[in-house]
């Protein structure tokens, strides 16, 4: 009995280490400080970013980076910690920020699929009951084909599309009205192709990519860095990315864009910061500033060449009006699909 | 680069001091948040994320890989001693791991356990070291037709994962299936039995399932059938192993590092699917099936070795195509992202240190391992010598730890409670809770495949006629149907 305790001891220190490894990572704070405090408000206790999903993927990774440039770089002192709520494709991290009314210490990060699951009626809560602070960066969605295909530009995907919908199959992660999926739709649209007949496969866990290389599917919708290693290594081709411009650095330059190929469309994955109802005019605008520094920051520009973000800086104001623009286009979208609510 | 100069440099990278300092670390910290019951390697490599800012790729990723393989490795001690399964990889080991510890052989079956791992892990390294860059093309073969057809296959066990009434076990089956279905639906974003409640949206997490049948289901049995208590601790019996367990284990360790191997590399099969199959292979081609479940050295053995083959098995999609195959390498893949490293075609070519490095580490990982492991095994064993009283409080403590490190979230601490009183009920009406995991597992992947390969066909079910791969996986299915009947009758008529 004796000898065990030490093991339950060390047991418990584990999980108390895994509790709180989140805090310590953020709260080595930079002690510099020197930036001109103009606004009349500042936190006066640790910051909260809500990550609403899992460790690793997207949200998270960016949460975590943003927190990283903010101690690091000094642009924030108070220390920041990131928490992840996992659950319902974001919906139970809304719900948990939705209850803390008010409250300038608390945010979290989101993109589109803040718009598409409430639109797709599976959460309470959407962007208007949020208080947007700033957008930060954007992605931008590619559609690959497997390298031998037969198709050289969307355009003649499209053509054979409309001749026959049943011949082509289209694959990404997420569920038919959520993000994959929709920004193939978007696109099409613009095309001309009847997007009520287009063929759509859902394939979780990375599958999708394996799909298209055997040959299963015929296009892979997805996000733009996700292909660049497979096009690189020859095995796949990106016919189309949905950027009003070319997009800058190795092989990304080479995707041209849908409005290049004559269709007059784009679609945004947009990533962003938002806090909980009614958060106050004061704070808003301290956070506004800070994400202004960190986006004009040469640390953030590193981490965004990285990742494959583009820069996307948007204020609440402007914020506010593109997401409730974005969401008139989808919900548009979704009616004609026969998806929405 | 060729092969075998990467080959050398990974060498050259696993055995400095550096490289050596980190696997283990990585190994240590994955083999104790394993044997933890509820945590998986999915929360030990969320937990190392952080602390890899800013380090060198190279011995971040070496040391992240260990804890993944590390987590596999120690997962299957709180499944042997408190069947309480700590990954779900290490579900099917409770099978007989738990009966054997029962029997007052935890030191024994232990040994096993770490014996097993340590071959099937070095064998598979070996299997990644030398098939790698082919095995690639292996991991794309699997189109959705065969995907369903191999779901299939393992189901048509079910009957064989049963003691005594094959009609409970297909209700149990049954029952799993529907379970499988809550949440939203990947094929048309439906909801499906979510009561509008938003924690259901992602359905349910399989350890709140594998922990309430499993670990509370049990606790309660214990706590029912209280007897004197002050006397009631186990033995825990010699660790050491005898001929006989030895030529018992050679076989399915053979086999199933191999099979395992294989398993792992398919995007989406995984450990999990991997160790149930293994234990219905191993139980079909037994001499004694009977003694299955009841703690055979096989029935330990065979899962134990498969689970950590095909945890190297998902490097090779992983490292090779930059597809992750599981939740856990998505979490990993995010872990290579975060340092500034894309795993996919060009990792091999590009950045050889890295993609041999990992796996010529994997080697001195699962030494390591096997070193860590047993001579702490005694101790290890000693946790059954904790009064009961004591124990199942201990349990129950960690079920609820587990379920609620996985989204910290209450409600999935509500959901082990029913899955407890589920499970409970079902043992005293002896119906298998073996079927309903397995369902589980194997159903929520099979509909998907299926009607991913009828959107695919438009409909039409010759998809899975013209496919090989399906075809003859269907083909193995049916015989495995088929054969029990056939013995079956014969018995009759003779």
């Amino acid at each position: 009995m004796k000898k065990l305790i030490p093991l339950i001891a060390m047991m418990f220190l584990l999980l108390i280490a895994a509790a709180c490894a989140d805090e310590e990572e953020a709260s080595g704070s930079g002690d510099s400080g020197d930036t001109a405090e103009s606004s009349d408000w500042a936190p006066e206790s640790p910051i909260e970013i809500v990550a609403p999903a899992g460790a690793g993927g997207g949200w998270d990774t960016t949460a975590r980076m943003v927190a990283k440039v903010f101690t690091e770089e000094g642009i924030i002192d108070e220390s920041i910690g990131v928490v992840n709520k996992a659950g319902g494709g974001g919906a139970v991290g809304w719900a948990y920020i939705a209850g803390q009314d008010g409250s300038p210490h608390n945010m979290f990060v989101a993109s589109p699929p803040l718009l598409f699951i409430p639109l797709n009626g599976q959460s309470e809560y959407g962007h208007e009951d949020f208080t947007p602070i700033a957008n930060v960066i954007a992605d931008y969605a590619a559609f690959a084909v497997a390298a031998d295909a037969k198709w050289d530009n969307l355009n003649e995907l499209f053509d054979d599309m409309k001749e026959d919908p049943s011949s082509i199959t289209v694959v990404g992660t997420s569920s038919p009205g959520s993000m994959d999926h929709i920004q193939f739709v978007q696109i099409a649209k613009a095309a001309g192709v009847d997007v009520t007949k287009i063929k759509y496969v859902s394939d979780q866990d990375g599958v999708g990519l394996t799909q298209l290389l055997n040959g299963s599917v015929d296009v892979f919708s997805t996000g733009v860095s996700e292909t660049v290693e497979q096009v690189k290594a020859g095995t796949i081709r990106v016919l189309g990315v949905t950027s009003e411009e070319r997009l800058e650095g190795e092989v990304l330059e080479d995707f041209p864009t849908a409005i290049e190929q004559g269709i007059d469309e784009t679609f945004v994955n947009w990533r962003g910061f938002f806090g909980p109802p009614n958060m106050d005019e004061a704070a808003i605008a301290y956070y506004e500033k800070k994400f202004k520094e960190l986006s004009d920051s040469e640390a953030f520009a590193e981490i965004r060449g990285q990742f494959g973000w583009d820069e996307m800086y948007m204020g609440s104001e402007e914020y506010s009006q593109f997401l409730d623009e974005e969401k008139e286009n989808i919900q548009t979208l979704l009616d004609e699909l026969g998806l929405g609510e | 680069m060729g092969s075998i100069e990467g080959i050398l440099t990974g060498f050259q990278v696993a055995f400095s001091l550096e490289g050596i300092l980190f696997v283990m670390i990585g190994v240590f910290v994955g083999t104790f948040i394993g044997m933890l019951p509820g945590l998986g390697p999915i929360s030990a490599i969320a937990v190392m994320i952080p602390i890899t800012f800013g380090m060198d790729p190279t011995p971040a990723l070496v040391m992240m890989a260990g804890v993944y393989y590390g987590a596999i490795f120690g997962g299957s001690t709180s499944s042997i001693l408190l069947n309480a399964p700590g990954v779900s990889g290490a579900v099917a080991t409770a099978f007989d791991g738990y009966p054997m510890a029962q029997q007052g052989k935890a030191g024994k079956a232990l040994a096993i356990a770490a014996i097993c791992s340590f071959i099937g892990g070095t064998v598979s390294v070996v299997l990644l070291m030398l098939l790698a860059p082919l095995l690639s093309s292996v991991a794309i073969s699997f189109g959705p037709p065969a995907y369903f057809a191999l779901m299939l296959m393992g189901l048509t066990a079910i009957s064989s994962l049963s003691e005594g009434s094959t009609i409970k076990a297909l209700i149990s089956a049954v029952a799993g299936f529907i379970i499988v279905t809550i949440g939203i639906d990947a094929q048309t974003g439906t909801q499906r039995f979510t009561f509008g409640n938003v924690n259901l949206l992602e359905g349910l997490d399989f350890l709140v399932i594998a922990l309430g049948l499993f670990a509370l289901a049990e606790v309660c049995t214990l706590i029912i059938k209280r007897k004197d208590l002050s006397q009631d601790t186990h033995k825990l019996g010699s660790m050491r192993l005898s001929k006989k367990d030895f030529n018992e284990m050679k076989g399915p360790v053979t086999r199933q590092s191999f099979l395992g191997f294989i398993l792992g590399v398919l995007p989406g099969a995984g450990a999990t699917i991997a160790s149930f199959i293994a234990y219905i292979t191993e139980k079909k081609i037994s001499k004694n099936p009977e003694e299955f479940g009841k703690g055979s050295v096989k029935g330990l053995a065979a899962p134990e070795t498969a689970n950590n083959a095909a945890t190297s098995g998902a490097f090779v999609p992983l490292l090779s195509l930059g597809i992750p195959g599981s939740g856990t390498t998505a979490v990993m893949l995010g872990a290579f992202l975060v340092l500034g490293v894309q795993p996919g075609p060009l990792l091999m070519t590009d950045r050889p240190e890295i993609f041999w490095g990992i796996i010529a580490s994997m080697y001195i990982g699962n030494v390591f391992l096997l070193v860590l492991n047993l001579p702490l095994i005694p101790y290890f064993a000693k946790i059954l010598k904790i009064p009961r009283p004591l124990l199942i409080s201990l349990v129950i403590m960690f079920s609820i730890i587990g379920v609620y490190a996985i989204s910290f979230n209450t409600f999935d601490l509500y959901m082990l409670l029913l899955f407890g009183v589920v499970g409970f009920l079902m043992r005293i009406f002896s119906f298998p809770a073996p079927p309903f995991i397995l369902a589980f597992i194997l159903g929520g992947m099979m509909e998907q495949a299926f009607r991913q390969s009828l959107t695919i066909s438009n409909g039409n079910l010759m998809v899975f006629v013209n496919d090989p791969i399906a075809i003859s996986l269907l083909i193995v299915a049916l015989l495995s149907f088929i054969f029990p009947l056939i013995r079956v009758l014969r018995k009759r008529k003779g």
